[in-house]
């Protein structure tokens, strides 16, 4: 039975953000009253707030996205459970601008409901509220599920080119309809070797069958809905690439952006591998990859499984990605390198 | 005569803790069998924290001559619920009295500011909720209870017309018991819930029937649903 590290299950999410905000003190600032987590740099030009939140158990998302050119504030909710309306109330009031606030929403049906009871609140105290729902996954992307894809990593390369696009000034509507268009154009499969432990148990969520591959998980542990022979990475990555390109088509000459996001127990080396094969897929379909993130941003406790996404962008959309960012997660000063290679 | 002022809804609100407390243990196995099992909790918590605060309402809340406004009781209830409960069906029912609240304009309470208030509660809890009639939620019962208010004369008194609310959310409440839930934790259990009578359409009908009396049992509200509460021959609805 796997161990988990925390002093209690009862107290592992508070204990957590409190060492956060502990270590990031320079960047965020930790209301433990109210359940949120604030950015203590704040561009002069930005007119609207930026506010996500969600589960915990996805670190670094959301609070490794709090601070300079990303977002103005995150509620972490209990794990893989919603933040409570209070919470994203108490947040929004806190740090939208004089146009407001702006929530970026996975779509999950608590976190919908909790944001959008959040939302009357504020329009009942004046304070303009728009909504970017994130549904990027692929794997339940059925005209048979009511409640539509899951929203999952792809959320990470949304807040940041919202980021940035709030801090060149842009108006509530603008970002709305920026965001709108950034989801349209991007998509996420995830796959998993093992399962994550259960905190309150211990074990593993799920058992699977020994050389079989989960295709299309989801990040709360749900499992996917078929199975496939694990076989060789190439082909694996090459699965989820193709029905990537597929569902995206984008244009030969638009630039994409990718994302090899780790699921919790994949090590760097591996997503690495992973962002090989990846790549040299994506261009085999003739996507050109302009832009590559790779790491552990958007989480699922200890899952072994990554997942992969992109998104079709242009060049105002690069030059929002490649703006500067300063969080705890992610952070940098110049545009990204992979364009030198192209 | 009965005035409908900030005394009539504070003793309606008190009413409905009681109603909540009283069938608590009904809610919870209702909501075992077609939900996740916490709704009874929830609401006892949500009517519990409202007590706390309405209880601590003092003359600030009152109008210079003394009165208490009906908003007021509502208001400080709605920012309860919307505050310290958890889970999703809670803050819903705060969403509802605030509504109700922010319809009560005048310090007496009349039935077209009540059939007003819950109107627009309906509209925020589908816009929030997404949920519509027929989809085994507690939208079954505030849709049918907000068309029986806008339906009164505008003279109607509250009392008898929140009386002809909570008849229209019970009787939404016994259609709930033949659907399969299409949103909401019972929607994962498909066919399995068919049967049982959505807990949250059962609360809003307590809200309105609380109006009138504290209810003691769901026993005679459910008497058809052949859960084992049959009382045959109770009389229906509050009042």
């Amino acid at each position: 039975m796997a161990r988990y590290f925390a002093t209690s299950q009862e107290t592992l999410v508070t204990d957590a953000l409190t060492g956060f905000a502990r270590v990031h003190r320079g960047l965020v600032a930790h209301h433990a009253e109210d359940g949120y987590l604030h950015a203590r740099q704040r561009s002069a030009s930005r007119r609207v707030g930026l506010l996500s939140g969600g589960g915990s158990g996805h670190e670094p998302m959301h609070i490794g996205f709090v601070g300079a050119g990303m977002l103005d504030a995150a509620c972490p909710g209990q794990v893989f459970a919603s933040p409570h309306n209070r919470q994203l109330f108490k947040a929004s009031c806190a740090v939208a601008g004089p146009e407001g606030v702006l929530h970026i929403v996975k779509n999950y049906t608590g976190d919908r409901i909790n944001f959008g009871i959040a939302a009357e609140r504020l329009a009942h105290h004046g304070i303009a509220c728009a909504r970017v729902l994130v549904d990027d996954d692929l794997a339940s992307d059925s005209t048979e599920v009511a409640v539509g894809r899951r929203g999952t990593a792809a959320t990470v390369l949304v807040e940041k080119i919202l980021g940035a696009a709030a801090d060149r000034g842009d108006s509530l509507a603008q970002l709305a309809g920026l965001g709108a268009r950034l989801v349209a154009r991007c998509r996420s499969v995830a796959v998993a070797a093992a399962a994550h432990t259960t905190p309150a148990t211990g074990r593993a969520a799920y058992l699977l069958p020994p050389g079989m591959i989960e295709f299309g998980v989801g990040i709360h542990g749900e499992r996917a809905a078929r199975s496939v022979p694990q076989g060789s990475l190439g082909d694996l990555v090459e699965q989820m690439a193709e029905a990537l390109v597929a569902a995206l088509r984008p244009e030969p000459a638009a630039p994409v952006i990718g994302l090899v996001n780790g699921l919790g127990a994949v090590t760097s080396l591996e997503l690495y591998a992973v962002a090989d094969e990846a790549v040299r897929a994506l261009e085999g379909h003739g996507v050109r990859v302009a832009r590559c993130l790779v790491g552990n941003f958007s989480t699922a406790l200890d899952t072994r499984g990554f997942s992969l996404s992109l998104l079709v962008a242009d060049d105002e959309v690069l030059g929002l990605y490649d703006a500067p960012v300063r969080t705890p997660a992610l952070r940098w000063s110049r545009p990204m390198a992979m364009e030198a290679v192209q | 005569m009965t005035t409908f002022d900030g005394t009539f809804t504070y003793g309606w609100l008190q009413r409905f803790a009681g109603s909540v407390a009283a069938t608590e243990p009904e809610l919870t196995e209702l909501d075992q069998q077609a939900g996740d099992g916490d709704f009874g909790v929830n609401l006892l918590a949500g009517v519990s924290f409202a007590m706390t605060a309405m209880a601590a309402m003092t003359a600030t809340d009152r109008l210079p001559d003394g009165r208490l406004p009906a908003a007021r009781p509502l208001q400080v209830a709605a920012t309860a619920f919307l505050d310290e409960v958890g889970g999703t069906s809670g803050p819903l029912f705060g969403l509802v009295l605030h509504h109700l609240a922010e319809a009560a304009v005048h310090p007496v309470l009349s039935t077209p500011d009540l059939a007003r208030g819950a109107a627009a509660g309906l509209a925020a809890v589908q816009r929030v909720g997404e949920a519509v009639p027929g989809d085994k939620t507690l939208v079954d019962a505030l849709a049918p209870a907000a068309l029986a208010l806008e339906l009164c004369a505008p003279d109607t008194p509250v009392d008898r017309a929140l009386l002809a609310a909570a008849e229209a959310a019970f009787q939404g409440v016994r259609s709930t018991r033949l659907l399969c839930a299409r949103r909401g934790r019972a929607s994962y259990l498909g066919e399995r819930a068919s049967g049982i009578p959505d807990p949250g359409a059962v609360g809003v009908g307590l809200l309105f029937s609380s109006a009138a009396k504290r209810l003691t049992t769901l026993g005679p509200l459910l008497a058809d649903t052949g859960l084992g509460w049959a009382e045959p021959g109770a009389p229906v609805p509050a009042g």
